[in-house]
């Protein structure tokens, strides 16, 4: 019918240590597929954010299976699964997160330069394009506290866009900006599922970004309530 | 590959460092400081040690042979029956011809080592008598042409010349002090008396000064056949002084001549044993005092690599969103030692450079000759400081190093959002 999922959870668990232990995921089943953008809404402390810091393989389950690609994700050492994050995942934040020393160009060329495909000027050129995409071409030898923040977070974007990620995931991306800025992101994120044909999981609150998903996943006390 | 990813830490932990410059500055001055004086102090240790060591090698040849043996030779009523049941007394003692047999043997022996010079020279006891004082005196008799090539005597020579003793019949030299204490000086006539040949007069042609070459203020320097009549030992020689090439192979040509004659030969080793152990805990403490500064010093990196790992908790977790691996994070962080040790090496290497400069241009003066302090600025010594600080700094860099690799990038994406 469709093509297989880029990402499928089976039962995914995850439990913070503890007495009693504190269950932040229960049980989830969830398909993440190409083209496809998803909202994940609920309530603060609902566990959205840990289902996608799972799904980001920055975190590791307590049980259940995560398969990427219908590779399981759990038997991978900390090395293998940095490396999948750098090759085919882009992360977008609440806050822009961007490294303050370095100018926006130099924020994008980090993961360019650790996955070091790429010649420097080829890197650069990379880069430049990306930043170019966001609207950002002039503000590229600009360090951070001389941007403003939507123009921070979508030098923020470009970054989590520099290897060409096949999965986006966002946390609040929307969460620090104003309406026009959020408006602007909303429309990126829709356009890199929709045109660009990538996976893209956004927890959020704006109900702006949660109208625009083509998929909104709501969640309460660590489980999916509904899906519509 | 490897090369770029390295390239990338080292960039991104300058950035970090360029943004604590006080801090960084600190830890800097902490490894300059550290290895300025390590070399400071260790050239002064080794220059003085190395001086101190030539001296002992100078002060007489290399190895020296002489007719005593370490154990007296068996009697031969004893080697004739060996294990015997009775035990003989009483019989008579074989009187030992004293001096070297076959010299001219042991001589060619020693020659045969190459670049050695073997004098061979007589020793024998004379009391040196002018008007009514008597002093005793080991008078020593050699060929001044050959022992001039062996020992430092021509150089302590304040009046005279060794060459002397071949020009002037019956001449002698003896040391400044004995002079004094004679009341005689050069060219004066003094009596020399011994237990076998009586006395004959000599003339001083020589003197040696005090304190110098391990030259004993009792001791005098006649030419050997004179020293050979002066105590009736004729064609006799007694002590054979050897100058090798290389002083530190004295040890095992002392051995291999002793092996081969039965003689005692002495190198210049076991001559200043005393000495030499002497230096050695020198060392030890020169070099648990150094290390301790250079220990101080890393205190300074891990402070600076602590903090830093501190301030850019969150940094750790975006690049660990990003994709970088704990072993990139600690790489940073490692990175960052390393950068305050090798530009603390380099100011320390400036540093010690100069205050070797300001060490070598002291003068003092001793017993009225101006000298400059034994300095010792083999670059070896600037490869064990260096050394050394980047060891140093790996591990105190690696401590904290170790934390930022831990860190879980979730809990600081929780704790921000």
């Amino acid at each position: 019918m469709s093509a297989p999922p880029l990402m499928s959870a089976r039962s995914l668990q995850r439990e913070l240590p503890g007495d009693p232990p504190v269950q932040l995921v229960k049980g989830i089943d969830l398909d993440i597929t190409a083209g496809k953008f998803v909202a994940v809404i609920g309530p603060s402390g609902c566990g959205k954010s840990s289902l996608l810091y799972l799904l980001g393989l920055l975190d590791r389950p307590s049980g259940g299976s995560l398969a990427f690609e219908g590779r399981d994700t759990l038997p991978m050492d900390g090395d293998a699964r940095a490396r999948l994050r750098l090759e085919r995942f882009g992360f977008v934040f609440q806050f822009h997160f961007l490294l303050p020393e370095f100018t926006a160009i130099e924020n994008v060329l980090l993961p360019i330069r650790r996955l070091g495909r790429l010649r420097e000027a080829d890197a650069r050129r990379r880069a430049l394009d990306v930043l170019d995409s966001m609207g950002l071409a002039d503000q590229a030898h600009k360090t951070p506290d001389k941007m403003s923040g939507g123009q921070r977070q979508r030098v923020a974007i470009a970054r989590a866009l520099a290897n060409d990620p096949s999965l986006v995931l966002g946390d609040e991306p929307t969460g620090n900006l104003d309406t026009a800025n959020s408006a602007r992101v909303v429309e990126i994120f829709r356009d890199l599922a929709r045109n660009q044909g990538r996976a893209v999981v956004c927890v959020t609150h704006d109900n702006d970004v949660a109208a625009a998903a083509d998929q909104r996943i709501h969640m309460r006390d660590g489980y999916i309530e509904g899906v519509d | 590959m490897i090369l770029s990813r390295s390239r990338l830490l080292l960039s991104i932990a300058i950035k970090h460092l360029s943004k604590r410059t006080r801090q960084t500055l600190v830890a800097v001055a902490g490894v300059a400081v550290g290895v300025g004086f390590f070399l400071a102090v260790s050239a002064l240790m080794i220059g003085s040690q190395n001086d101190f060591v030539e001296t002992l090698i100078d002060a007489a040849p290399h190895v020296i042979i002489s007719d005593e043996l370490r154990s007296p030779t068996p009697q031969p009523g004893r080697l004739a029956y060996p294990g015997a049941a009775i035990r003989i007394r009483g019989f008579k003692q074989r009187t030992e011809v004293r001096g070297l047999r076959s010299w001219q043997e042991i001589v060619r022996a020693s020659e045969s080592v190459a670049g050695a010079i073997a004098s061979p020279s007589l020793s024998g006891a004379v009391t040196l008598r002018v008007g009514g004082r008597e002093e005793p005196l080991a008078v020593v008799g050699v060929d001044p042409a050959i022992e001039a090539r062996v020992s430092t005597i021509e150089e302590v020579l304040v009046a005279g010349r060794l060459r002397n003793l071949e020009t002037t019949q019956g001449g002698i030299i003896i040391g400044e002090e004995l002079a004094d204490k004679l009341g005689v000086g050069m060219g004066d006539i003094v009596g020399a008396t011994s237990a076998r040949a009586g006395t004959r007069s000599l003339k001083i042609v020589g003197l040696f000064g005090k304190g110098r070459g391990g030259l004993s203020a009792g001791s005098g320097y006649v030419l050997l056949r004179e020293a050979q009549s002066l105590t009736g030992q004729p064609f006799v020689i007694n002590r054979i002084g050897v100058k090798l090439s290389d002083p530190y192979a004295a040890e095992a040509v002392a051995a291999s001549l002793e092996r081969r004659f039965g003689y005692k030969a002495e190198s210049w080793q076991e001559r200043s044993a005393d000495f030499l152990s002497l230096l050695l805990t020198r060392n030890v403490i020169m070099y648990t005092v150094v290390s301790a500064i250079l220990l101080v010093a890393s205190f300074g990196i891990y402070t600076v690599v602590s903090n830093s790992v501190m301030d850019k908790r969150r940094d750790i977790a975006i690049l660990r969103s990003i994709g970088f691996s704990e072993g990139d994070l600690q790489g940073v962080f490692v990175a960052e030692g390393i950068i305050v040790a090798v530009i603390g090496v380099i100011a320390g290497f400036l540093l010690g450079a100069v205050l070797l400069v300001i060490l070598g241009s002291l003068e003092f003066t001793i017993q009225g000759k101006v000298e400059n302090l034994p300095l010792d600025r083999s670059p070896r010594q600037f490869a064990i400081a260096g050394l050394a600080s980047l060891v140093s700094a790996v591990i105190a860099a690696w401590l904290p190093a170790r934390k930022a690799a831990r860190v879980d990038p979730v809990d600081i994406l929780r704790g921000a959002a």
